[in-house]
């Protein structure tokens, strides 16, 4: 074959090659996701929808479901007379009402979704923005025993990771202690306890603010439509939008925390500090790891040397000389300790 | 009673969850956190420390050199080219000994003694000249590089110096989604990928270990060394005139052997971002306190432990691959040899993308070691081309002390500078040896990552290949 022709081939070959398998954006990936849409899955998404409406103390008409489901009118209709059908779904009023059965379904749904999401935040490097997708996947496919084995493997949490809670196997849920991070006064101190990860352009938002649940912060100010509050000590300016999709709970004097944060990469060769806390951005493994090497509340670690390329640092914990990276020096809270030479 | 048991066990598990649900998501760091106050407390009341720390801290002191700008990196590009030096070189003499009593001894008269016996050709053929000089061509090239490197390289671990290369380069493999220790358990591939895949038990994050196995085989390592020497040699060193050969064919061994840590790089890259993107991934890295290496107890564990361990498992794959190699030049189909009958029906694919079936019938038949692909081109080559007075007969492996004789015969079979150079690419991009396959199953416990490491080099191989080839033939 001419040497140029068959070059040509060879490149538009690896082209085509790449094309179908791109993770995310692939031909093939893309397929798959294709096949999804069964109607199981929708009959599933709608007693969710409807258990979560219920929970927010929305009303749901038929439009508004087929609207959110992305179906016709006419195919929300049929799907209704089978959840219907199966007992699983009432009419009361013109709205959507689910019966103890349909309940119960919609919450084995929803702990599945749950256990999922915290799995991939405990094992595995997913990132944030990815898991609730993940997640809508995976819940229709889990039978009720491998989602208990699942959740024996994660030591049965309580709370997935944006900070709801997981129902239990027999279908018990707490009742939200939270309220709106809207309704925190100038001054105020809370514990952000939920992050709501839908819609998912303004969950992004949020993540990209580094926030997260567990993380202390303060309302600095409030203002027309907007609201200023300080976490981890750098400001950070919400839409009220943005804001209402944040849930915390107020802080009592005792449990605030005054040091300001600073993190641990902030100090200079030689400088010693002692740890406040772990930031809960660190998860599963890596958190672990952290805490097995003995950096818990109240130890001491000095910086003892940089690499020559400036990153990792080695710090000296309990005695062991410990190399860090960057990425994690900047999640572990400390305050300056006065160096005895 | 049972039933008075039951409900006690069922009151008592109701009332833990709902402690649980007030307690909230940190306990596990609220137990580690008083496990770590009781052990302080403990420790306290039973150890004294005594004096202060001296002014002078050595260990401090060699961290500062090992670590700084100016000296760090000089000082491991020297430490490593010695270790490497003192392999390749040290290695040869011990080699040519154990091979003249394996090979050039004990073979012949092996041969003889079976003729004496009446045993038939067939037998002795496939035993002798099959099984058992498959395996003296391996233990003769494997041993004593492996007995050299590995305790020198245990010697610097031990010495606490290999962490802080880890430490010091980390931050080139923390772009590309790796662990900086991966820069040691590449080194190590350079001496075994067997062992350099055993090697990444250091690095206790999955995804990162995942990578630095599969990029291993990216590193040149011991027994591909003389064929890149032996090829470079005869095709590169031929390219110019004859003072500078040397100086240029070493200059292209070691541009490959540079290529493969690129190549590495990339797929690490490639593979954290695709594939592997999931996988956990956690860091730390302990540097421990330099110590006086344990030299007596160094070289017995890297004796037993690597050189013993991989050797035996080589051993194991080398015997049946011996005599497929005596049996596929032995046995025939209608009037050619299966080999000849396979070279021929590979060869259009094979030249398309400038190797040839000699070569590939080699890399797949030589699997269990690289350092028999050599022995066997040779004898496939005379097979073939119907050369007759050179080797030791038809599935008898040979090598040649002239690399004159070499480059006569290589030629006379159809090689030209393209596949030399090819052959060279190739040898650093195809699959692992079977050890090394074998020992990936081992520690992955995954056929799926086995397949993966297996086969992405050989196709990242072919196709690069098929680009040279193409390109070359455009210009030329």
């Amino acid at each position: 074959m001419n040497p140029l022709t068959a070059l040509i081939f060879g490149i538009s070959f690896l082209v085509i090659v790449f094309i179908l398998f791109i993770p995310n954006n692939g031909l093939i990936p893309w397929l798959k996701r294709m096949k999804k849409n069964t109607e199981k899955e929708l009959l599933e998404d709608i007693l969710k929808y409807l258990y979560n409406s219920e929970y927010n103390n929305r009303k749901i008409s038929f439009s508004a479901l087929s609207k959110e489901l992305k179906i016709s009118h006419e195919y929300a209709g049929q799907l209704n007379q089978k959840l219907i059908q199966m007992n699983l779904v009432k009419i009361e009023q013109d709205n959507l009402v689910l019966t103890g059965e349909g309940k119960s379904y919609a919450l084995r749904i929803i702990r599945i979704h749950r256990l999922w999401e915290k799995y991939l935040a405990d094992h595995t490097s997913i990132k944030e923005t990815e898991w609730h997708n993940l997640a809508e996947t995976k819940e229709h496919e889990l039978s009720s025993e491998e989602t208990n084995r699942l959740a024996a493997k994660l030591g049965n949490p309580l709370h997935d990771p944006h900070g709801d809670p997981i129902p239990t196997d027999v279908g018990e849920m707490p009742v939200s202690k939270g309220i709106l991070l809207t309704e925190l006064t100038e001054g105020q101190f809370g514990r952000i306890i939920h992050i709501e990860d839908e819609p998912k352009e303004q969950y992004a938002q949020l993540i990209a603010m580094k926030l997260y649940p567990g993380m202390q912060i303060r309302i600095i100010e409030r203002s027309d439509g907007k609201i200023s509050i300080e976490a981890d000590g750098e400001e950070c300016r919400l839409a009220f939008m943005l804001a209402a999709n944040i849930t915390v709970i107020p802080l009592l004097d005792k449990e605030i925390i005054f040091e300001t944060f600073i993190s641990l990469s902030s100090i200079k060769q030689g400088e010693s500090a002692e740890v406040i806390s772990i930031s809960n951005a660190l998860r599963g493994q890596q958190r672990r790891r952290l805490l097995d090497l003995g950096i818990v509340p109240g130890t001491k670690i000095t910086a003892q040397l940089k690499s020559l390329s400036g990153d990792p640092t080695a710090y000296e914990i309990r005695g062991a000389s410990i190399a860090l990276r960057k990425n994690q020096s900047d999640h572990i809270f400390i305050k300056k300790v006065e160096t005895v030479v | 009673m049972i039933d008075k048991h039951t409900n006690e066990r069922e009151a008592i598990l109701i009332s833990a969850n709902k402690y649980r649900w007030d307690i909230g998501e940190n306990l596990h760091d609220s137990i580690i956190e008083a496990i770590y106050k009781d052990a302080e407390i403990i420790s306290s009341k039973v150890i004294n420390r005594t004096g202060d720390k001296s002014k002078f801290d050595i260990d401090r002191f060699i961290d500062k050199i090992v670590t700084s700008k100016w000296s760090g990196f000089p000082l491991m590009f020297l430490i490593l080219a010695v270790v490497f030096w003192l392999t390749i070189t040290g290695a040869n003499i011990p080699s040519g000994m154990i091979a003249s009593v394996l090979i050039d001894q004990i073979h012949p008269w092996l041969k003889n003694a079976a003729v004496d016996l009446s045993i038939p050709f067939f037998i002795s053929g496939v035993l002798i000249d099959g099984a058992y000089l498959a395996m003296a061509w391996v233990i003769s090239v494997m041993l004593p590089p492996m007995a050299i490197f590995f305790p020198l390289f245990t010697l610097l671990e031990d010495f606490g110096y290999l962490p802080r290369v880890a430490f010091n380069m980390d931050s080139l493999y923390k772009k590309v989604g790796a662990h900086g220790k991966q820069a040691l358990t590449m080194s190590m591939g350079f001496g075994c990928n067997a062992a350099g895949v055993i090697a990444t038990r250091i690095i206790d994050s999955p995804r990162e270990r995942l990578i630095a196995i599969i990029t291993n085989n990216f590193s040149l390592c011991n027994g591909r060394w003389p064929t890149q020497i032996l090829i470079a040699s005869i095709f590169i060193g031929s390219l110019v005139p004859p003072a500078l050969g040397g100086l240029f064919s070493a200059g292209a061994v070691v541009f490959i052997a540079v290529l493969g840590i690129l190549f590495s790089l990339i797929i690490s890259w490639g593979l954290s971002n695709s594939v592997l993107k999931g996988e956990a991934s956690t860091f730390s890295l302990e540097l421990p306190p330099y110590r006086p290496p344990r030299i007596l107890q160094t070289l017995y564990t890297s004796l037993i432990d690597r050189t013993i361990f991989v050797l035996w498992r080589a051993v194991v794959f080398a015997v049946p691959a011996g005599i497929v190699i005596w049996l596929v030049a032995n046995i025939n189909i209608g009037d050619a040899s299966i080999a000849e009958v396979f070279i021929n029906w590979v060869d259009p694919f094979a030249l398309f993308i400038g190797l040839n079936g000699v070569i590939i019938l080699a890399y797949i038949i030589a699997i269990p070691a690289n350092e028999i692909v050599i022995p066997t081109i040779l004898m496939l080559t005379v097979l073939t081309a119907k050369i007759s007075g050179v080797g030791g007969g038809s599935g008898v492996m040979f090598e040649l002390e002239n690399s004159a004789d070499v480059a006569l015969l290589l030629q006379t079979g159809g090689w030209t500078t393209l596949t030399g150079i090819n052959l060279m690419l190739f040898s650093l991009l195809h699959n692992p040896c079977s050890t090394t396959i074998y020992t990936i199953y081992k520690e992955t416990g995954s056929v799926r990552w086995t397949l993966i490491s297996t086969l992405l080099p050989v196709v990242m191989g072919i196709i690069v290949c098929f680009f040279v080839t193409q390109i070359w033939r455009l210009i030329a």
